[in-house]
C-alpha cells in the first residue's frame, strides 16, 4: 500500500477500486461509528479522521478524474429517457392535449399530478439549506448541496408541466403580468397564477441560494486546476498526474468564471456568510409558501376532496416527506458508488433524514385521516362520498397504494436497525416517493372524477404521452443529477471542512470537538 | 391540389381514363362520359379552357386583329368572354362547391329585396318527415345559405318547434357524401361513370318500351311521403303506366295501426291525438312510445305537456300508465310505469277491457265476453289494472281519457283499444281519426315480398328506386332478386347501398333545395320551397322525377309550376294571393282536416278477441324500434348518431338491449359489471365494453354486442333499426348493426341470443346511471304533496340565500325539498364586483339594471327528447368527436340531458331527466379561478368566455360543479370528421382493412385526432357552409360552453335600439334551446321584467338552484318535477311522505311541527343578529355585506 503514490490512492478510491481503510468500531450498534447516542460523545461528522487535503481531493476528484464506468451508460439510457419524453412533449404540443387521456370531467391527471410531485420533490432541499442552517444543524453540510441540487432539478420538471399542460402551448405567456394596451391583465384571483410566481420565485432563491453556495468551491476546482497548468509549466512534480493538462485550462475558465473572484480572503468570508445567512432567512418562508400556494389550487376550489382547509400545511409536510425520500433515493446509490462517499454521509446522516421521515409521514397520515373526519363532521353528502369513494370507489387501490406507501411503510423506522440500515432506507425512501405520487393523483383524480353531479362522473385512464412524459421527466431529472455529479461540487467542501475535527482549535482534546 | 368538394373517390367509383371514356362513349352510343369537374382547378386542366387562357390578355390582342380581319367576332365578343370569365371565378369561390351557372349573378348588383348582408332571413318552409306526416320550419339563411331549421310557429302541426330530424336535415344538406352527380353503370363492362343528366335523359329513351306496353316490366319502390303534389304526380304516372307496379315502402314501419283501424272502422285511419288538460285526465300508453319519433310526436308533446303544467298548487295535471316493454321517454313521463313484454302488453290490454267494458253498457258487452278472463299471471298484478280502469272509469274522468297501443302491439289490440276508446266516450274528444291514404296504408313489408318474388321471378326490367335502399332494409333474398333485374335506377339524396350498385344513380335534390308540399299527420297542407339552388345542379326533386318519367317530352320539369298547378286544384278563392300566403306563412291555411269520430263496429273487434286468444308468447320476445338515423337514411347525420339514445345514452352504436336480470341469464352482461351492484354499473372501465352475442330470427342472425336497459321487460329484446349501413358515407358506415335482416314477421318468430365471444365498445355520453341517493339533484314531489305543501315558505333566507330578489325573501317550497334549508349563512370576505345580493335593492347595484338575463327549466315538462341539444349545436356550431372521444368523456354538447333512474336497478321507478347548460352563476367558480380572465361576468348576469383569451388551463372545468364546460381537446371544430388525413396511404399500407379512413363505426381502431392537425385534412368547403357566421368556431386548446345564445341576445339588443324601445321584450328572441323544445319546458329572459315568463317561473314556487347550496347563485333555474301517482297504487311510505311537510328533502324527516326553528339556526333571532353583526364587521373591512 505504501508503494503507491498518495494520489493514485486516492485516484483508486475514486473509481471505487480501493476500499478506505477499515477502522469500523466492533460495536454494532454504533454502525459506522457514528450512530453514538452517549450524551458524553459526540458522534464524528466525517469518518476516517480526514484531512482538509483529502477532503478536497476526494470531493474535487469527482469532478476531475474519468467519470467511474457506470457514469457513461447511465447517463446515456437517462438521457434516452430525457430525449423520449422530449419527443412525446412535441407530439403533445403539435397535436394537442387531447392525446392525454383527460376528459371533459377529469381535466387535470398526470400533468398536475407530476407538478406538483415534482415541486414537493424540490422542497426536501430548500429546507436542508435554509432551516437547518438557521437551526444550525451540523449534520445538514454533507447532504446539502446534492439536495439543493435536486431541488433545482425538481423545480426544472415541475416547472414543464404546468408549461406543457395548457391547451394552447403558444400562449401561456399570457400567464405573465405583461403591460399590453388592451390593459388586460392575468386574473390575480388565480391560485394558478399565485403558483407561476410562487414557483418561479422558489427557483430563483433556490437557484441562487445554490450558486452562492458553491463559489467558495468553485474557487477550489479553480485554483487545483490553474496550479497544476502551473506545475506542467514548471516541469515540477503534477499532483494526479493522469488528469490531461488540457481540460485543466478549460476547466481553469469555467470554474473561473463560476467562482466570480473568489480568493478566500477573510472578507470574502464574512460577506459571503452573512450573504447566505440571508438566503437562508428568505428561503425559509419559502419552503412554507411554495407548497401552500399549490395546495391553494385545490383548497379555494369548489370541488369535494379539494375544497378543504387542511391543505396548505399537509401539502408542506408531504413535500418534506417526498423531498427527503428523494434525497435518500440519491443519495443511498451514490454512496455505494462512490465509496469514499460514506466518510462523508454516514450512517448518522441517513438516520436523521429517516427520522425526518419518520415524522412527516405521521403528519401526512394524520392529515388523510383529519380528511376524513371533516368530511364525516361536515354533513355534507357530497364530501362525505368523495372520501369514501377514494378508500372504495374504483381508485381504492391508488388511495390504498399512498397509505400504504406514505402511512404504513415509515413506520418501520421506529426500529433503529431499520432505520440505520441503507437498503432498508432505500426501500422506504422509493415506496414514498411512490406513494407521494399517488397521494397528488389521488387528491386530483379521485375528487374530480366523481363531483357532484352523478351525471357527468367519468373514469379516467393514462394513455401512453402521459406516461411517456412522466417518465421523460424522470430522465430529465436522473441525466442533470448524473452530470452535477460529474461537473460540480457535490459536497460543500469549505463547510466539511469547518465541521472536521482539525477545524476545531481544542481537536486535540479528548472529549471531542 | 385541394378539392373543394368532398371526396367521391372512394370505393368503386373510379373516374375512367380517357380511352374508357372514349370506348364507353362508342359503346353505348348515347354515354359520352364526361368528366364531372368539382373545381376551377380541374376545369383548368381541360383544353378549352386552356386554349381560353392562351387567348387571354395580353395575346386578347390577337383575338381583336382575328376578330376585325375575319368580321365575325368583335370587342365586344371579347369583353363578354372577359366579364364571363371573372364571374366564373367569382361565383366559383364565393358559393363553394355550386357549379357556375349563368343564371348566377354577383350578390352585390341584385340583393334580394329586405336582404342586408350580415343579418339572417328567415323562410318558412316544411319538412316532409322520413316516417311519413310533416312539420313546418323556418329556415336561418344567411346570404342564401341556410343553416339552421327552426320550427315554423304558423304551422298548426309543431307550432314553432323543430323535430330532431328536421333540426338535423340541415347536416344531410351539407352531406359532403351526398349523391352529386349521376352514375351509370355500364351492364357490358361493369364499370361506373361519372355522368350527367343529359346523358340519363338521351339514355332514357329506354322508357319508349314502358310507355308503349303500359308499364309491363316496370317497377316503383318509393317511399312513403305526405304530399298532396307528389301524391298528384304520381296518380298521373300510375294512369300513363297501369300495368307497372307501385309499391310504397318505409322499411321500419308497422301496420298494425292500419290494420287495426281497418278491422274496427273498416278503413285504415290514423289517429290524431287532440289533448289538452279540459279533455285529457287519464292517458294510457300501451307499448306506445308517442312523444318521441312518430310522424305526431311535436303536437303529441305539445298538448301532452299542456295536460301537465303545474304552476300553482291550485292547478291538477293528468295522469299517465304506461305498459311497456322498453324504457321509453313515454315511460320516463310515467305516473305509473309497468315493464312487461309485448305479448304481456297485450294481456295487459285485454284484461283492462275485460275490467272496463263490462261496466259501459251494451255496446261493449259482446266484446268484454269475447275477451273474457285474462289473468296477467306473475307479469302484473290484477290491482295495476283495476286501479288503471277504475281511473277511467271514474265519473270525473269519463270521455277525458286516453287509451294508445303502440307498433309492438297486434292490429287486434289497436282495435280493442279504437272499442275501449269509443266505449269510454274518448273518440273525438281527446282522439279522433282521419283517414289513411292508400299509399300510408299500404303494407310495406307485403309490398316489398311481392316485388322481389317478381323480380326473381325475371317479371321486373327496370326498377325505380325513390328515396328508397332495399339493398340495405330489403328483405332476405332481395339481392339476389335484384341482380336480375336487368335496369336499375335510383333516386336518392343520400349515398346508399342501392344507388351504389344500379345502373343509374341519379342525384336527388335535398328538400331544402327544390318545390313541393307536405300534409302533416293531422292533415295541414304545406309548401316546401327551396332555400338555396341545388348545391349539385342539376339534379330533381322525386317530385320533378316522377313528373318527368310521366312527361318525358318536357325539357326541364320545373317542381314551382307542378305544385302550382296541383294546389289551384283544391286552393280556394284568390290563388295568387294564397299561394303567397301560404309561401310567406310557410302553411296553407285552414286546410287542417277535421278529424272523424267513425262508428266501432264491436262485433268485428270481438270476433278478432276470440281468434287471437291463445297466443303465448315463446322463448325471447323482440321489439323494433326507429333509431335516430330513422329507417337508415340519416345514417351519415353526425348530429344523430352523437345523440344521446332514451335510457342508455349511448351514441354511435345500436347494441342489442335487454333488461339486466335477461342478460344476466344469458350470460352476457356487459363487461366488469355486476347487477346487484348499481354503483358500480359502466363506471369501473373508462372504455365500456359490451359482450357479442348472435341473435337468430327465424334462422338468420345478426352478430351484435349486447347492451342492458334497466326498467325493460325481461325475456324482450329490443333492437334498433337504421344502422349498419355500409355505403353512407364518412360517417355512418359502419356504425352499428342492421337488423333489417331480422324484421319478417310478427311476433310469431322464435328468437334465440347465444354468446358470440369478443367484446364491443359502448360509448356512452352518461355512465352512470344512479342519483346516489343525491335526492336534490332533481327534486321530484307528488302532485298531493305539492298541492298540500306547495305554497309553504320558511321565512327569511335573504341574507342566507344571497338572493338578488327583494320580493324573494324565504325559501320556497322547492328549496325546502333540498340542502339550502340545511346550510349556514354564506360568508365571504370577498365579493365579486357584480355580486350586490345584500344590497340588490339599492339603484346603483349593477344587478338592478335590466337586462338581466335567466333561464329556468321545468323538469315536469323535459321529456328528454334532446331537441335542445341539437338546436344548440346547430345554432353554436359544436362540433361533434365520434365515438373514441365519446367514449373519453369529451362531447362537446353545451346543453346536455342527464338520465337519473331511481329505485333498484333490477325494477327501476323511474327515469328522470335533467337538462343541465351553463348555469350562468352569479358566484361563478370558474371565474375566480381562470389564470387570464378569459371567463368573466357581464353586468347582465351572463357568464362570459372569451376564446381568445383562453389558454386552456381547464382550471375552470375541474371548478365547475355542474361539470358544463366543454375543452377542445382537439381540433374538432375545424379538421375533417374522421379524419381524413393526408397520410392515407400510410395508414392503408399498415392496415389495409381500414380503407384510409378511420371513424366511428368499423374503422374505429385509430383515432384519427391522434394524428397531427397538419396531416389532417380541414373541413370541407360544403361542410363550413352550414357553421352559424355570428359564433366562433372554437380552436383546439380552448374552452367552451353555453352562452345564453350571446349572439342572439346582441342581435336583439340592437334591434330594440334601433326600434328606440326602452328594453328588449319579453319573448322577443329565444335562445336555441328555448325555441327547440317541444313542451316549452325552457324559459328564457329578463328577469327584471316584472311580467315576463322568465321572471315568474323563476319567482315559481317550484324554482330551485341545482347545487344552491354553493352558493353559486345561478341564473339558469330548474323547477321541481311534479308526478300524480294514484293513492291506491303507491306504498305506504311514499303516501306518508305526502303529508310530511318538505324541508328536509327525502333524506330524513322531522316531525312536522316546530322543526322549522330547531333545524334552520339561522331562523333563530339571536342568531340571526349575531350574522347581521357578522355582516357589519365585514362592511368596516370595506367588503360590502
Amino acid at each position: 500500500m505504501s508503494s503507491i503514490h498518495p494520489d493514485q490512492l486516492t485516484a483508486q478510491r475514486l473509481a471505487g477500486m480501493a476500499r478506505p481503510p477499515a477502522d469500523v468500531p466492533a460495536n454494532p450498534a454504533e454502525g459506522d461509528g457514528t450512530l453514538i447516542d452517549e450524551p458524553g460523545r459526540r458522534a464524528p461528522l466525517v469518518l476516517n479522521n480526514r484531512s482538509f487535503k483529502e477532503v478536497s481531493d476526494i470531493i474535487c476528484g469527482y469532478a476531475e478524474n474519468k467519470p467511474p464506468r457506470w457514469w457513461l451508460p447511465a447517463i446515456l439510457l437517462s438521457g434516452t429517457l430525457a430525449g423520449i419524453g422530449g419527443m412525446f412533449i412535441a407530439y403533445l404540443i403539435i397535436t394537442g392535449i387531447g392525446t392525454w387521456g383527460l376528459t371533459n370531467q377529469v381535466d387535470w391527471a398526470w400533468d398536475i399530478t407530476n407538478f406538483v410531485f415534482w415541486i414537493g420533490i424540490g422542497h426536501a432541499g430548500t429546507l436542508i439549506s435554509a432551516i437547518l442552517c438557521l437551526l444550525k444543524q451540523k449534520w445538514r453540510t454533507a447532504v446539502n448541496r446534492a439536495a439543493e441540487a435536486m431541488t433545482i432539478f425538481a423545480v426544472i420538471c415541475a416547472a414543464t408541466f404546468p408549461g406543457i399542460h395548457v391547451g394552447r402551448q403558444w400562449m401561456a405567456w399570457m400567464l405573465f403580468p405583461l403591460p399590453n394596451s388592451n390593459w388586460i391583465w392575468p386574473n390575480f384571483r388565480s391560485p394558478l397564477l399565485w403558483d407561476v410566481f410562487a414557483v418561479s420565485t422558489y427557483g430563483t432563491v433556490s437557484l441562487l441560494f445554490w450558486y452562492m453556495g458553491m463559489i467558495p468551491d468553485f474557487a477550489t476546482l479553480r485554483d487545483r486546476a490553474d496550479r497544476r497548468l502551473r506545475h506542467a509549466g514548471d516541469g515540477g512534480p503534477i499532483l494526479m498526474p493522469f488528469i490531461p493538462v488540457r481540460t485543466d485550462k478549460i476547466r481553469a475558465f469555467v470554474y473561473g468564471l463560476l467562482a466570480q473572484g473568489w480568493r478566500f480572503s477573510s472578507r470574502h468570508w464574512h460577506r459571503y456568510e452573512a450573504a447566505y445567512l440571508i438566503l437562508a432567512g428568505i428561503s425559509t418562508p419559502l419552503v412554507l409558501s411554495v407548497h401552500s400556494i399549490v395546495s391553494f389550487d385545490f383548497a379555494t376550489s369548489v370541488i369535494p376532496g379539494w375544497h378543504t382547509t387542511i391543505f396548505p400545511p399537509y401539502f408542506v409536510a408531504g413535500a418534506i416527506f417526498g423531498g427527503f425520500a428523494m434525497v435518500l433515493m440519491l443519495l443511498i446509490p451514490a454512496r455505494e458508488l462512490y465509496p469514499n462517499m460514506k466518510d462523508f454521509i454516514t450512517l448518522r446522516h441517513l438516520e436523521n433524514m429517516a427520522k425526518i421521515i419518520l415524522v412527516t409521514g405521521m403528519m401526512v397520515g394524520f392529515a388523510y385521516s383529519m380528511e376524513f373526519f371533516i368530511a364525516w363532521y361536515s354533513g355534507s353528502q357530497a364530501e362525505l362520498y368523495a372520501f369514501i369513494n377514494r378508500a372504495t370507489g374504483p381508485y381504492w387501490w391508488a388511495y390504498w397504494t399512498m397509505i400504504s406507501c406514505n402511512v404504513l411503510s415509515p413506520q418501520v423506522f421506529w426500529n433503529k436497525a431499520m432505520r440505520t440500515s441503507p437498503v432498508v432506507i432505500f426501500i422506504v425512501s422509493t415506496l414514498v416517493t411512490i406513494g407521494m405520487w399517488f397521494e397528488r393523483f389521488v387528491i386530483i383524480v379521485t375528487s374530480i372524477h366523481r363531483a357532484f353531479l352523478p351525471g357527468e362522473w367519468h373514469m379516467f385512464s393514462p394513455s401512453l404521452v402521459d406516461i411517456m412524459i412522466f417518465v421523460g421527466s424522470f430522465g430529465v431529472f436522473v441525466t442533470l443529477f448524473l452530470l452535477f455529479m460529474r461537473f460540480l461540487p457535490v459536497f460543500a467542501m469549505s463547510e466539511i471542512k469547518a465541521v472536521l475535527p482539525q477545524a476545531n482549535p481544542h481537536a486535540d482534546q479528548k472529549g471531542g470537538h | 391540389m385541394t378539392d373543394q368538394c368532398p371526396s367521391t373517390t372512394k370505393g368503386e367509383k373510379k373516374r375512367p381514363g380517357k380511352a374508357e371514356l372514349a370506348s364507353l362513349a362508342a359503346a353505348s352510343g348515347t354515354i359520352h362520359g364526361r368528366k364531372a369537374w368539382r373545381s376551377l382547378e380541374e376545369i383548368a386542366d381541360t383544353g378549352e379552357f386552356r386554349d381560353f387562357l392562351e387567348r387571354e390578355f395580353p395575346a386578347g390582342a390577337s383575338e381583336l386583329e382575328r376578330a376585325e380581319s375575319e368580321g365575325t367576332e368583335s370587342r365586344r365578343d371579347f369583353l363578354k368572354l372577359m366579364g364571363a370569365s371573372l364571374a366564373l371565378a367569382g361565383a366559383a369561390t364565393i358559393p363553394g362547391c355550386r357549379r357556375p351557372d349563368h343564371k348566377i349573378m354577383p350578390y352585390s348588383r341584385v340583393v334580394p329585396e329586405d336582404s342586408l348582408p350580415g343579418k339572417p332571413l328567415f323562410y318558412a318552409t316544411s319538412f316532409p318527415r322520413p316516417d311519413g306526416g310533416a312539420e313546418g320550419l323556418l329556415v336561418e339563411t344567411h346570404e342564401g345559405r341556410p343553416t339552421k331549421i327552426e320550427g315554423n310557429p304558423l304551422h298548426p302541426m309543431n307550432q314553432g318547434k323543430p323535430s330532431i330530424w328536421a333540426l338535423a336535415s340541415i347536416m344531410g344538406l351539407y352531406d359532403p357524401d351526398r349523391l352529386k352527380y349521376p352514375v351509370y353503370k355500364n351492364p357490358a363492362r361493369n364499370a361506373r361513370v361519372e355522368a350527367t343528366w343529359d346523358d340519363f335523359k338521351t339514355w332514357s329513351q329506354h322508357f319508349a318500351q314502358y310507355e308503349s306496353n303500359g308499364g309491363e316490366g316496370l317497377a316503383v319502390l318509393i317511399d312513403k311521403k305526405s304530399s298532396p303534389s307528389r301524391a298528384a304526380a304520381i296518380a298521373a304516372f300510375r294512369k300513363k303506366f297501369p300495368k307497372a307496379r307501385w309499391v310504397p315502402y318505409s322499411p321500419a314501419e308497422s301496420v298494425s295501426g292500419a290494420e287495426g283501424t281497418r278491422l274496427v272502422f273498416g278503413v285504415p285511419m290514423r289517429e290524431v291525438l287532440n289533448m289538452s288538460k279540459e279533455r285529457t285526465r287519464i292517458i294510457v300508453s300501451l307499448d306506445r312510445d308517442f312523444l318521441h319519433l312518430e310522424p305526431g310526436e311535436m303536437a303529441n308533446s305539445r298538448q301532452f305537456a299542456s295536460t301537465r303544467l303545474v304552476m300553482s298548487t291550485k292547478d291538477t295535471m293528468s295522469r299517465l300508465y304506461c305498459v311497456e316493454s322498453g324504457f321509453s321517454l313515454t315511460g320516463a313521463q310515467a305516473d305509473h310505469r309497468l315493464r312487461l313484454s309485448p305479448t304481456q302488453v297485450t294481456a295487459f290490454a285485454r284484461a283492462l277491457a275485460a275490467y272496463v267494458l263490462p261496466k259501459l253498457g251494451s255496446d261493449a258487452m259482446g266484446l268484454a265476453a269475447a275477451i273474457g278472463d285474462v289473468s296477467g299471471g306473475d307479469a302484473f298484478s290484477s290491482r295495476f289494472v283495476e286501479e288503471c280502469g277504475k281511473d277511467l272509469l271514474d265519473a270525473e274522468n269519463r270521455g277525458k281519457s286516453l287509451i294508445l297501443a303502440g307498433p309492438s302491439q297486434p292490429p287486434e289490440i289497436h282495435a280493442l283499444v279504437a272499442a275501449l276508446n269509443a266505449a269510454l266516450g274518448n273518440i273525438g274528444q281527446s282522439i279522433g281519426y282521419l283517414p289513411m291514404t292508400e299509399e300510408e296504408a299500404a303494407d310495406s313489408a307485403k309490398g316489398i315480398a311481392e316485388l322481389t318474388e317478381a323480380m326473381a321471378a325475371g317479371e321486373v326490367s327496370t326498377l325505380i328506386c325513390i328515396n328508397t335502399n332495399p339493398l340495405y332494409d330489403g328483405p332476405a333474398g332481395f339481392a339476389e332478386a335484384f341482380a336480375k333485374v336487368p335496369t336499375t335506377i335510383t333516386l336518392s339524396v343520400e349515398s346508399t347501398e342501392t344507388a351504389a350498385a344500379s345502373t343509374w344513380s341519379l342525384n336527388a335534390a335535398h328538400y331544402l333545395e327544390s318545390w313541393g308540399d307536405t300534409q302533416s299527420h293531422d292533415g295541414v297542407i304545406a309548401p316546401i320551397q327551396p332555400m338555396i339552388a341545388p348545391l349539385y345542379e342539376p339534379a330533381m326533386s322525386d317530385l320533378e322525377f316522377i313528373t318527368w318519367l310521366t312527361d318525358r317530352s318536357a325539357e326541364r320539369v320545373d317542381g314551382y309550376e307542378v305544385v302550382r298547378n296541383v294546389w289551384r286544384g283544391f286552393v280556394q278563392g284568390d290563388f295568387e294571393a294564397q299561394w303567397r300566403r301560404a309561401l310567406h306563412d310557410g302553411v296553407l291555411h285552414n286546410t287542417q282536416q277535421r278529424t272523424q269520430a267513425p262508428r266501432v263496429n264491436f262485433e268485428a273487434v270481438a270476433e278478432a278477441m276470440v281468434r287471437m286468444s291463445g297466443q303465448a308468447p315463446k322463448g325471447l320476445e323482440v321489439v323494433f324500434q326507429v333509431g335516430y338515423p330513422a329507417d337508415g337514411r340519416y345514417a351519415n347525420v353526425a348530429w344523430l348518431q352523437e345523440l344521446p339514445q332514451t335510457g342508455t345514452r349511448t351514441v354511435w352504436d345500436n347494441p342489442i338491449l335487454m333488461s339486466p336480470q335477461t342478460a344476466a341469464a344469458l350470460n352476457l352482461e356487459p363487461l366488469h359489471y355486476k347487477v346487484e351492484d348499481p354503483n358500480r354499473i359502466y363506471t369501473k372501465d373508462t372504455y365500456p365494453y359490451a359482450q357479442m352475442a348472435t341473435i337468430t330470427i327465424n334462422g338468420r342472425s345478426v352478430t351484435a354486442p349486447v347492451w342492458i336497459l334497466p326498467g325493460m321487460a325481461d325475456q324482450t329484446v329490443i333492437l334498433t333499426l337504421g344502422y349498419g349501413r355500409q355505403n353512407s358515407g364518412l360517417v355512418g358506415d359502419g356504425v352499428g348493426f342492421n337488423f333489417y335482416p331480422l324484421k319478417g314477421g310478427r311476433r310469431t318468430a322464435e328468437c334465440t341470443v347465444a354468446r358470440a365471444g369478443g367484446r364491443h365498445l359502448i360509448a356512452s355520453t352518461q355512465n352512470h346511471w344512479s342519483m346516489e341517493g343525491r335526492t336534490s339533484i332533481v327534486r321530484a314531489v307528488d302532485l298531493p304533496r305539492f298541492q298540500k305543501f306547495g305554497d309553504t315558505v320558511i321565512p327569511k333566507g335573504h341574507y342566507l340565500y344571497g338572493d338578488q330578489f327583494p320580493t324573494k325573501d324565504s325559501l320556497n317550497f322547492a328549496e325546502q325539498l333540498g340542502e339550502l334549508s340545511h346550510t349556514p349563512p354564506n360568508r365571504s370576505i370577498y365579493l365579486n364586483p357584480f355580486n350586490n345580493s345584500k344590497d340588490n335593492t339599492q339603484p346603483e347595484s349593477t344587478y338592478s339594471q335590466g337586462p338581466q338575463w335567466a333561464m329556468t327549466i321545468d323538469q315536469t315538462l323535459c321529456t328528454g327528447c334532446g331537441a335542445c341539444t341539437l338546436a344548440c349545436q346547430a345554432e353554436n356550431n359544436i362540433p361533434v368527436v365520434g365515438k373514441k372521444e365519446t367514449a373519453k368523456g369529451r362531447e362537446m354538447t353545451w346543453i346536455r340531458v342527464d338520465r337519473y333512474y331511481t329505485g333498484d336497478v333490477n325494477n327501476p321507478d323511474a327515469m328522470f331527466h335533467q337538462p343541465v347548460a351553463c348555469v350562468h352563476c352569479e358566484n361563478a367558480p370558474c371565474e375566480t379561478v381562470c389564470p387570464v380572465n378569459a371567463t368573466v361576468h357581464g353586468p347582465e348576469g351572463i357568464n362570459y368566455m372569451t376564446y381568445n383569451r383562453c389558454i386552456g388551463t381547464r382550471y375552470c372545468a375541474n371548478n365547475c360543479p355542474y361539470k358544463v364546460r366543454r375543452f377542445n381537446f382537439f381540433d374538432y371544430g375545424v379538421t375533417k370528421f374522421n379524419g381524413a388525413y393526408y397520410g392515407k396511404e400510410l395508414v392503408e399500407a399498415i392496415a389495409p382493412d381500414r380503407q384510409g379512413i378511420t371513424g366511428s363505426g368499423k374503422h374505429n381502431k385509430v383515432n384519427p385526432n391522434l394524428i397531427p392537425p397538419r396531416l389532417r385534412q380541414k373541413l370541407d368547403e360544403i361542410e363550413r357552409m352550414q357553421k352559424n357566421p355570428n359564433v366562433t368556431v372554437r380552436s383546439r386548446g380552448v374552452m367552451e360552453k353555453c352562452s345564453y345564445c350571446i349572439q342572439r341576445i346582441n342581435a336583439a339588443r340592437v334591434e330594440t335600439k334601433l326600434a328606440n324601445l326602452p328594453h328588449i321584450p319579453d319573448g322577443f328572441f329565444q335562445t336555441a334551446c328555448q325555441q327547440a323544445c317541444p313542451t316549452n319546458a325552457i324559459t328564457f329572459g329578463d328577469q327584471l321584467l316584472k311580467d315576463s315568463a322568465v321572471s315568474k317561473t323563476r319567482h315559481s314556487v317550484r324554482s330551485y338552484w341545482l347545487l344552491g347550496y354553493l352558493n353559486t347563485r345561478p341564473r339558469t333555474s330548474h323547477m321541481v318535477r311534479v308526478m300524480n301517482p294514484k293513492r291506491e297504487l303507491c306504498d305506504p311510505e311514499r303516501v306518508k311522505q305526502w303529508d310530511e311537510p318538505p324541508m328536509h328533502g327525502a333524506e330524513h324527516s322531522h316531525p312536522a311541527e316546530g322543526h322549522s326553528d330547531s333545524h334552520a339556526y339561522f331562523t333563530i333571532p339571536s342568531r340571526k343578529r349575531d350574522d347581521r353583526g357578522y355582516a357589519l364587521s365585514l362592511r368596516v373591512l370595506g367588503a360590502k355585506a
